[in-house]
């Protein structure tokens, strides 16, 4: 089953402006079964059954994420597609909305009516216009052909979609902070416990899930879940979207099974280092995500909580000796300063010392006073933070520190 | 057309809290930026704190609060389009107007140091009031600058 496309499959083969070409492939037919025959408890079992983590970076299981608002008994519940996306180096989701719409709107009305909700949100990356508008244009075709709605083919259930989009600001893609975001708050993350399936939109019951999570939907509750789990790595199945970047010859978005090794990522899809580069080291997750150098490259691309090198995002960005460390350092900690939220004192403070610290790196002015700071700061960052941005901002500046040979003077 | 103004798109919008974020993209869409004028009105219409308003406006990097640059050029500098070499665009750009990336003060010409754009495959991005150019090179970035003018 390596070769199997469950995401990725219609892409270039369908206009994603026409809902036409989706129906002509078989879409939306898991929806009319659900709403014809099917129970909402039977999918979630499916979903269950198929070992599903989410697709967003933290890999939590979504079918246990489904239940737990499933279960509750409150009338409003909410469900709401992740599609902020700004990890640096990642734009896997950009790329579900512009080529098939009709598989995520599909994936998100399965994932709706499982819980029980009569709205769903896509919360939208407010850099993306080109997707606002296909998603538009989709949704509105869904509504008309009458698999969104008010009676769904005719049947009981019903459901209302809307595209919020967010105004650029990376952290609105952690959960909490996606909410105030839709509330007409500040994007600052929420104190939790209450879980966001417990108390989330407005207070009521609410399951987040990425685009590429609930795009998995819909081939899981038609081949069953037990076929899904079979795919790539028995901790964490199913295909992966994984967007490489950098210093190799081919660029873009990967389907794969999970549990490849990085080498075979770069080398198989990758087609190896651009002609006349050296690999350097690779960064796995995006910016907040770890270094790995040549000897871990036969490590296993797993979204299992705990994993020696995260996923994450599922970014891959591949780095050549002729890139310039000191780009790459105010790169990741000019991300993070100025996308922290300021909620919490050491990540407002911790990210802002860092970058300044990068500066003077850069011009060969580091004090004695700034390198016995740096490791004080990565230590407030990664253990004091409010939310798991502040930890993130540490890791790819520790791993330079740490792995990579570089004089810091 | 008649202009528009920030009582019509208020009206457009029911004075739910959900509505606050459309509301000022809408009126920064139009206008450029969200002035403190507007925001009062904001305030009004959905019964907030004009604080309330503010501190949305100021937290959003895709809204503004006060009228930008006649020329607003923003380079991203992602990890993806860092390895291909948008930091030379940044020192292009500096060097081509005499400007420091993230200065403010300049009526006539700005440059942003900006986030990932999730355009990767296409680096080094690089915008110019509003338009985006993709896979822009320092010779490439010149270019674009003295056409401009
Ligand atoms: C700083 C930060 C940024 C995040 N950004 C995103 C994002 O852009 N898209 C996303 O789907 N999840 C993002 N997440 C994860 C979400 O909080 C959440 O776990 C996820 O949307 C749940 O969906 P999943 O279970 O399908 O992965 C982010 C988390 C953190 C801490
Ligand atoms: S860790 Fe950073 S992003 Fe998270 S709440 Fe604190 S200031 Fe905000």
């Amino acid at each position: 089953m390596d070769n199997i496309k469950i995401i990725t499959e219609h892409w270039d083969k369908i206009d994603p402006k026409k809902i036409a070409d989706y129906v002509a492939v078989g879409g939306y037919e898991t929806l009319r079964k659900f709403v014809c025959e099917a129970d909402p408890a039977s999918a979630l079992q499916e979903i269950k059954k198929s070992g599903l983590l989410g697709r967003g970076g933290a890999g939590f299981p979504i079918g246990d994420k489904l239940e737990l608002v499933a279960s509750s008994n409150k009338k409003e519940k909410y469900f709401i597609c992740n599609l902020d996306e700004s990890e640096p180096g990642t734009y896997k989701d950009r790329e579900i909305a512009k080529n098939n719409p009709h598989l995520l709107i599909e994936g998100i009305a399965l994932a709706s009516l499982i819980i029980g909700a009569k709205k769903a949100f896509i919360y939208l990356n407010g850099n993306y216009e080109e997707e606002e508008e296909i998603l538009e244009c989709a949704l509105s075709q869904s509504i008309e052909n009458g698999f969104i709605g008010e009676g769904i083919l005719g049947s009981e259930y019903g459901l209302e979609m809307e595209v919020f989009q967010g105004a650029g600001a990376y952290i609105c893609g952690e959960e909490t902070a996606l909410l105030n975001s839709i509330e007409g708050r500040r994007g600052e993350p929420r104190l939790r416990p209450p879980y966001p399936t417990d108390k989330g939109l407005w207070g009521h019951p609410t399951a987040i899930g990425n685009a590429e999570t609930v795009s998995n939907f819909p081939w899981i509750i038609k081949n069953g879940g037990a076929e899904y789990s079979r795919i790539g790595s028995a901790d964490s199945p199913g295909t992966k979207l994984y967007t490489l970047g950098g210093s190799v010859k081919n660029t873009g978005i990967f389907e794969l099974p999970t549990g490849i090794s990085i080498r075979d990522l770069i080398q198989k899809s990758g087609g190896g280092m651009m002609l006349g580069k050296e690999f350097w080291f690779a960064q796995i997750g995006g910016a907040s995500g770890r270094l790995v150098l040549e000897n871990e490259l036969e490590e296993k691309l797993v979204l299992k909580k705990g994993a020696k090198i995260p996923l994450g995002s599922g970014a891959v960005l591949v780095v050549d000796k002729t890139v310039d460390i000191h780009d790459m350092i105010l790169s990741w900690t000019g991300f993070f300063r100025r996308e922290s939220c300021g909620k919490c004192v050491p990540c407002r403070e911790g990210t802002f010392r860092l970058f300044e610290i990068a500066k003077r790196m850069n011009n060969g002015k580091m004090s004695e006073r700034d390198k016995a700071a740096v490791s004080d700061i990565l230590w407030a960052l990664e253990n004091t933070t409010f939310c798991p941005f502040g930890k993130f901002s540490a890791t790819a500046f520790r791993d330079t520190v740490e792995k990579l040979n570089i004089s810091n003077s | 057309m008649k202009p528009v103004t920030v009582e019509k798109i208020l009206l457009e919008f029911d004075p739910e809290q959900g509505n606050i974020l459309p509301v000022l993209k809408r009126i920064n869409a139009a206008f450029g930026y969200v002035s403190e004028t507007d925001a009062k009105k904001m305030a009004d219409y959905f019964s907030v704190s004009l604080s309330h308003i503010f501190e949305l406006a100021s937290f959003y990097s895709l809204i503004g609060t006060k009228k930008d640059s006649d020329i607003v050029i923003k380079i991203c500098s992602g990890t993806n389009c860092t390895v291909q070499g948008s930091s030379c665009l940044i020192a292009e750009v500096e060097k081509y107007f005499g400007i420091k990336a993230g200065d403010e003060f300049n009526p006539k010409v700005r440059l942003e140091v900006i986030s990932c754009l999730g355009r990767c495959g296409e680096g080094p991005i690089m915008m110019v009031n509003g338009r985006i150019y993709t896979k822009v090179t320092v010779s490439g970035a010149r270019d674009i600058l003295e056409n401009m003018e």
